[in-house]
């Protein structure tokens, strides 16, 4: 079955492990005949019984919830799929799942682009890279309240030491988080600061194992930098590049504290993302199934695009 | 029982075809002098945040009669804040989370690792669709759930969340990093007459270390990082941990950088220093783990 070794691709990419390569050799079964499925079942048990109680059971009652209009205390009455139509006719909706696919594209591309280069260019024999690499992981292991909280002192008052700059280069009074479209931005550059080193590690261990022969072939073919790069490394990191944007869209979508820490969602809604708006819907105005049916529609159009990468992945593989 | 240590496949197992020649041109004292600075000041520039964080705590806050650098915030919180009540509930927490998936986790990767068959391989996708729910989704039912319980606003509610959101990137954790151990040396130790079980740990998880420490770094970075689910069940300032510890002081002290930051020095310490140890395993332990096989 061919979504295994996806699957097993992505346990090794949640390392931040290279998957690039020509892959490892086929899976070998144990022959012994006592390894049978009921050990394996032992084996599996606990993580099945955490797994159902804590992944599955929520599952299918936040969707029982979405089909009422309940809160966190009272369970409510059955109304179908009122609250599904309540979400997609509110404007808000729209205008959060607009922001949300900005938010992602640049998260995704953005950190992609930015891990990529410092990949390629930590590559190269360069005086310290190992103490550059673990420095430029530093955003990625730093908390997000601490770096929100670093964030905020940097732009967020007139007093903060970005506004203050803007304003001696003659930009005028910039309001950082006050302004609705400089606050998206805000938001977004702040994301592919904290996912870029996560980006750097995958691209690095991808362009670790591919073949050093191949640029020299290349160069005697008198193939320029920018050629070797498009035609040869670009291809042949294909599927730790599509990996990793699988996991950084997952990661953009479900994010919370990023954008939650730093505006809040606003300002006036601007930089509210569906999974910030869920979070508002019921903690804050109570209405569970309305917060559910947001949660649920974000997460089937997140499996879709999930799914449309993987068969890409599979179309690489066969290359 | 001959074969019970295998070479961890780490650097050793590294292709040999290293980046060091990759363009003869490049090696010129001019290039790697610009690559240098580049990454000298994209470095710069990337710390600057983090740079604040260290320099404001040092910083007299406001009130205070010192000036210049000082040392006396990180005095100061411990008279102001509960800073040690979060570091305490943090690492109980944490070290409670990172020990119980790990301890899940390693048999369950094994069944991922060496099963097969149309079980194995659902169990595997069961796992993809969970991770790509959203936290927000699965907090509510929880939220129901343990006010009947009781676990509402209670450490071990926390603990339990938390084993149950690293679990399935852990099992795909330790389930990949077995996948660089040959079978046949289990298949050695059950010759000599060892059960599946006892094969498992003499062999398997002898052999591990490396995987087992990714696992227990990613949950640590987990446990001790999250904030939604901290939000939404904690309730008095006695069961906070780090995060809402140090976000409620900020939004209480907003201007007070010395004292706000010198709170935050204290929170990214522990991933900081785990990391800076650990590093080696993280990134290294991960590359031999994908490259091993080959």
């Amino acid at each position: 079955m061919s979504t295994r070794t996806v699957e097993q691709d992505l346990g090794r990419a949640r390392k931040g492990v290279g998957v690039a390569g020509p892959g490892r050799p086929g899976r070998e079964a144990p022959r012994k005949p006592g390894a049978s499925a009921f050990t394996l079942l032992a084996f599996a048990a606990p993580a099945i019984v955490l797994l159902v109680l804590l992944n599955l059971y929520p599952v299918l009652y936040a969707g029982y919830q979405s089909l009422r209009d309940g809160s966190l205390i009272s369970s409510g009455d059955f109304v179908g799929a009122e609250n599904y139509l309540k979400v997609l006719s509110s404007p808000e909706f729209w205008a959060s799942a607009r922001f949300t696919v900005i938010f992602t594209l640049v998260g995704v591309f953005g950190s992609w682009l930015v891990g990529l280069a410092l990949a390629l260019l930590l590559k190269t024999k360069v005086p310290g890279s190992t103490v550059f690499k673990v420095l430029l992981l530093l955003p990625w292991v730093v908390p997000v309240v601490v770096s929100a909280t670093a964030w905020n002192w940097l732009v967020a008052t007139p007093q903060s030491p970005l506004p203050i700059l803007a304003e001696a280069l003659g930009l005028g009074n910039v309001l950082f988080l006050a302004d609705p479209t400089l606050a998206q931005i805000t938001v977004c550059v702040f994301k592919v600061w904290i996912s870029f080193p996560f980006m750097m590690m995958m691209m690095s261990a991808a362009l670790a194992s591919v073949d050093n022969n191949v640029y020299e072939a290349a160069r005697v073919d008198g193939a320029s930098r920018w050629k070797e790069l498009t035609n040869i490394t670009l291809p042949m990191i294909s599927r730790s590049t599509y990996i990793s944007w699988i996991l950084m869209t997952i990661f953009c979508v479900n994010d919370f504290p990023t954008i939650f820490l730093l505006t809040g969602g606003g300002p006036v809604n601007a930089t509210q993302s569906l999974v910030v708006m869920a979070y508002n819907t019921v903690f804050q105005n109570f209405n569970t199934g309305t917060g559910v049916a947001i949660a649920f529609i974000m997460t089937l159009v997140l499996i879709i695009i999930s799914v449309a990468l993987f068969r890409q992945i599979r179309k690489v593989q066969i290359l | 029982m001959t074969a019970t240590s295998i070479p961890v496949p780490t650097g050793a197992a590294r292709p040999a075809t290293r980046p060091a020649s990759r363009n003869p041109d490049a090696g010129t004292r001019g290039g790697t002098a610009v690559r240098f600075l580049v990454l000298l000041v994209v470095t710069a520039l990337v710390l600057v945040p983090i740079m604040a964080v260290v320099g404001l705590s040092t910083q007299p806050a406001l009130g205070s009669t010192a000036n210049g650098f000082t040392l006396e915030n990180f005095v100061n919180i411990f008279r102001q804040t509960d800073v040690l009540r979060w570091l305490r509930n943090s690492m109980s927490v944490t070290v409670v989370t990172v020990l119980v998936s790990v301890a899940v986790a390693a048999p369950a990767g094994y069944v991922l690792s060496r099963g097969r068959g149309k079980l194995v391989s659902g169990f595997s996708l069961v796992l993809f669709v969970i991770q790509s729910l959203p936290v927000v989704t699965a907090i509510i039912p929880l939220f129901i759930l343990f006010a009947v319980l009781g676990l509402v606003d209670s450490l071990w509610g926390l603990m339990i969340i938390y084993v149950g959101s690293t679990m399935s990137v852990a099992i795909w954790m330790m389930a990949a990093y077995y996948d660089s151990i040959p079978v046949n040396l289990e298949e050695a130790a059950w010759m000599d007459g060892c059960s599946v079980f006892g094969g498992f740990i003499k062999v398997v998880l002898r052999n591990s270390l490396p995987g087992i420490l990714s696992t227990a770094i990613f949950s640590f970075l987990l446990a001790w990082n999250d904030y939604l689910v901290a939000l939404v069940f904690l309730r008095s300032s006695l069961n906070f941990t780090f995060p809402v510890g140090l976000q409620s002081f900020f939004q209480q002290n907003a201007t007070n950088w010395g004292l706000v930051m010198a709170v935050a020095v204290m929170m990214m310490l522990p991933p900081v220093i785990l990391f800076a140890c650990l590093n080696k395993y993280f990134s290294v332990g991960g590359i031999g783990g994908s490259l091993a096989g080959q």
